[in-house]
């Protein structure tokens, strides 16, 4: 037997371990690890002679203490002393390896989700924003911080795989010599940063040779192709949690069913046992709100007559006809305000682009006035659908500009696009500042000072989500153009998030409509994505699949078109053996057209059966609902 | 309030809260409120003092709700309807029990029919006066087209309970928690 002494190096005392022969190890082993009171009941039971017994309780006791005093102990002290004594330690240094290490992964794990809380970005002041003005305003923040991480994500990747290999290889910029750095770049995004990693024309065509042949052109090409695809994979989480706050909403705030639209329903539902003052104010609010809603869905369409239905068409025609001619009319100034502009670096159409989605929205609110529309929920829809046929017209009016003029007059074409969408993303922000000042600002000062039967102004949640989409459409047609847009982007919805919240705070108050237009107004957020995130992509695909890059500069310089890259790789892997199944896996499902045929057919199946099931649960719902109100019929009869 | 005796014991045996009860009536007034109720002395508190309860003030109905309990009718209760309005408005009480209340209740007019006017106040108490006369109307009309079955324009106890059988929440929201 013999006996180690250690000390404790925190407490500074010594504890004393006894080490044991070979079959008491494991006989130990086991009790050591279990409870005191265990231990001495298992102890009782062994068939040992008292002595023994008495042995083996010491032991397994010294083997706790030295665990226990173990957690102050270095590794280094315990094996220095350990070593003096070489004889059956294995227990000893297995048990003190193993609690140190299980000490030292834990202590790790606990920073790890410290360092996590402290990353979920603005939990604290989003949950401010949700208690104080409800969830339609929330999930535009929800929304902003979304994209946020979308774009933080894509500059990683972008800079990472792209910029990063070409910055090892070759760090300097091959920039003409009479080309400086001046302030002004910051603005127009052209000069000094026009020869920079900035743009597509920055990047070279070759295969880097360093540590490993890294080729450029693909690494470019399935970067963005990447990039895209994550987008629209990580869309269904924006989905989900914007339909949970959606669905969250419905059951605090929706009294009754919505579907029974029995008003009888509405006056029983009444919860005696709400103590709260402003509990009860607020749902009296929500209870006069949803009685207006379901008289308002069915008293107009009664109250109309054959000739007031006639006149309200033709003013609806009229608007529409009118807010499409404004629409045309935009579009048709800025193609010719862009053929026109001759420096082509001056900040001259992004201005009149950003004054036109500033002042056109407004006149169509001003529309809306004059047109009565039988519910609330149609005048949303009517002013979304003109909002967002504007602003895709004036991106597509610019879109057709790069692509068939810009790309057939310059000679590094690209980055005069991408230096094109940098001055909108940047004058793009500086109005979206200025709108909030007068937006937000403005009417309140209006509504509280000047004009008080106005009121306190709503945050206009549709107006801004637009907004934000349009600016991320930008930056997503920008991604091929300009790898490094979305840096600019980050710092853009960065600030903005602090200048909403701000002005939200200051000159807003809390969305009265409570009730079913606020859910209907989380739920488009996710409907107003789908456009416009399928137009940048069909831009970018249109751009590599039919346009024939510059010759002079870029990754794709040389070839017919993006789409080759991939061709020209199918082509070299043929001397490459062992990668046959990536060729065949090209050929065969890629190139063929049955592949997709075929996924589209699954697809197909997969809604059809997704939409029974769901079709089937709403009946459920109303059958049980009905045997419910049976199953009371019958108490009551009783 | 006919056969008010029977009503009383029959409903204590849903409550078990009775000497919470007791201090916090007590509470309300401790001055006029004597400790020891075995001569079943002859006490009322005003209406104003029931109507700051906690529980109760900011109920829309609390003035309905004490009128309907009280054995004068205008809200002055004694130690009795207390515990009644506590007993009813509990969650061990029969639902045909608190059906008969709620239909006093929204009886404003105490002529055992829940009639237009009596529709139109109930709303515009749920409402706070916030909705227009020509909403008021339409929603009472509405209601009584829906929930009226003999026709006669108004509700009676029987149409009432019928409704109520259509909301099975009622159980739960015609409950104050003491």
């Amino acid at each position: 037997m013999v006996f180690v002494t250690c000390k404790d190096t925190v407490t500074g005392r010594a504890c004393c371990v006894v080490l044991c022969t070979t079959e008491e190890q494991n006989l130990v082993k086991e009790l050591v690890g279990l409870s005191t009171r265990d231990r001495i009941r298992a102890i009782r039971g062994l068939s040992m002679s008292f002595k023994e017994k008495k042995h083996i309780r010491l032991q397994s006791h010294a083997f706790r203490c030295f665990a226990d005093c173990s957690e102050n102990v270095s590794l280094v002290s315990v094996s220095l002393i350990i070593k003096q004594y070489n004889t059956n330690n294995q227990v000893l240094i297995q048990w003190s390896c193993f609690k140190l290490f299980s000490q030292s992964f834990r202590r790790c794990g606990y920073s790890i989700k410290s360092a996590r809380q402290t990353l979920k970005l603005w939990q604290s002041i989003m949950k401010e924003i949700g208690g104080r003005f409800g969830t339609s305003v929330l999930s535009y923040f929800v929304f902003l911080k979304w994209l946020l991480m979308f774009n933080i994500f894509s500059f990683l990747v972008n800079f990472g795989f792209i910029t990063i290999p070409l910055l090892v290889y070759d760090p300097s910029p091959n920039i003409p010599p009479n080309v400086s750095f001046t302030g002004l770049e910051m603005l127009t995004g052209a000069g000094y940063f026009t020869y920079t990693i900035m743009y597509y024309g920055g990047y070279s065509n070759e295969t880097l040779v360093g540590l490993v042949k890294y080729d450029m052109k693909l690494a470019y090409f399935f970067t963005i192709a990447y990039e895209f695809k994550c987008c629209l994979s990580c869309f269904p989480c924006l989905c989900l949690s914007l339909y949970s706050m959606a669905s969250s909403f419905k059951k605090n705030y929706v009294l009754a069913d919505p579907t029974s639209n029995s008003a009888w329903q509405l006056l029983s539902s009444w919860d005696f046992s709400i103590t709260n003052e402003r509990a009860v104010r607020q749902r009296k609010n929500n209870l006069r709100v949803q009685i207006q809603e379901s008289l308002s869905d069915k008293a107009q369409r009664q109250l109309l007559t054959l000739s007031e239905k006639l006149k309200h068409l033709g003013v609806y025609l009229g608007f529409w006809l009118l807010s499409t001619s404004l629409v045309v009319g935009c579009g048709v100034s800025i193609y010719y305000l862009c053929q026109y502009e001759q420096p082509a670096e001056t900040l001259l159409v992004p201005f009149v682009v950003s004054l036109m989605n500033l002042v056109v929205p407004l006149l169509y609110s001003l529309f809306n006035k004059f047109e009565h529309y039988s519910s609330h929920r149609r005048q949303i829809y009517a002013l979304v659908v003109r909002n967002i046929l504007l602003k895709m017209s004036i991106l597509a009016v610019l879109c057709y500009y790069w692509m068939n003029v810009v790309a057939k007059k310059f000679s590094c074409w690209e980055s005069v696009v991408g230096q094109a969408l940098y001055r909108l993303v940047i004058v793009d922000f500086l109005f979206l500042m200025l709108g909030s000042f007068f937006g937000e600002f403005l009417s309140n000062v209006i509504g509280t000072r000047l004009i008080p039967r106005l009121g306190v102004p709503e945050f206009d949640v549709a107006r801004n989500v637009l907004e934000l989409i349009y600016a991320q459409s930008l930056a997503w047609i920008g991604i091929y153009f300009s790898p490094l847009l979305p840096a600019i982007q980050i710092l853009k919805l960065f600030i903005l998030f602090y200048l909403k919240k701000v002005s939200l705070t200051q000159n807003c108050q809390p969305p009265r409509r409570t009730a079913r237009a606020a859910q209907m107004q989380t739920i488009f957020i996710a409907l107003l994505f789908f456009p416009f995130f399928v137009g940048s992509l069909s831009i970018v695909a249109y751009t590599a699949w039919r346009l024939t890059p510059s010759e002079q500069c870029g990754p794709f310089r040389g070839l017919n078109s993006t789409f080759s890259v991939v061709g020209v790789w199918m082509d070299d892997l043929h001397e490459i053996p062992g990668s046959q199944w990536v060729i065949w896996i090209y050929e065969n499902i890629i190139k063929s057209e049955i592949f997709y045929f075929l996924m589209t057919l699954i697809i197909m199946a997969i809604i059809y059966i997704f939409w029974q099931v769901t079709q089937g649960r709403k009946e459920l719902i109303g059958l049980l609902r009905q045997q419910i109100v049976n199953v009371s019929v019958l108490y009551m009869c009783l | 309030m006919g056969n008010k005796q029977t009503i009383f014991t029959a409903q204590h045996k849903y409550l078990k809260l009775f000497p919470r009860l007791f201090y916090r009536y007590r509470d309300l007034a401790p001055q006029l409120v004597p400790l020891d109720y075995t001569n079943q002395p002859d006490v009322k508190l005003p209406y104003e003092l029931i109507g700051s309860m906690p529980e109760l003030k900011d109920n829309p109905f609390r003035q309905r709700i004490a009128e309907v309990f009280s054995e004068d009718g205008e809200g002055n209760m004694t130690l009795d309807d207390f515990l009644d309005m506590f007993s009813v408005l509990s969650e061990m009480a029969p639902r045909d029990l608190k059906a008969y209340y709620a239909f006093k209740i929204y009886d404003f007019n105490n002529d055992d029919f829940i009639c237009k006017s009596d529709l139109e106040k109930t709303l515009n108490k749920l409402t706070r006066n916030e909705l227009t006369e020509d909403e008021v109307r339409m929603v009472c009309e509405k209601v009584i087209d829906e929930a009226d079955l003999d026709n006669d324009g108004r509700l009676s106890l029987e149409d009432f309970q019928h409704m109520i059988v259509r909301a099975p929440d009622f159980l739960s929201t015609f409950h104050i928690r003491i």
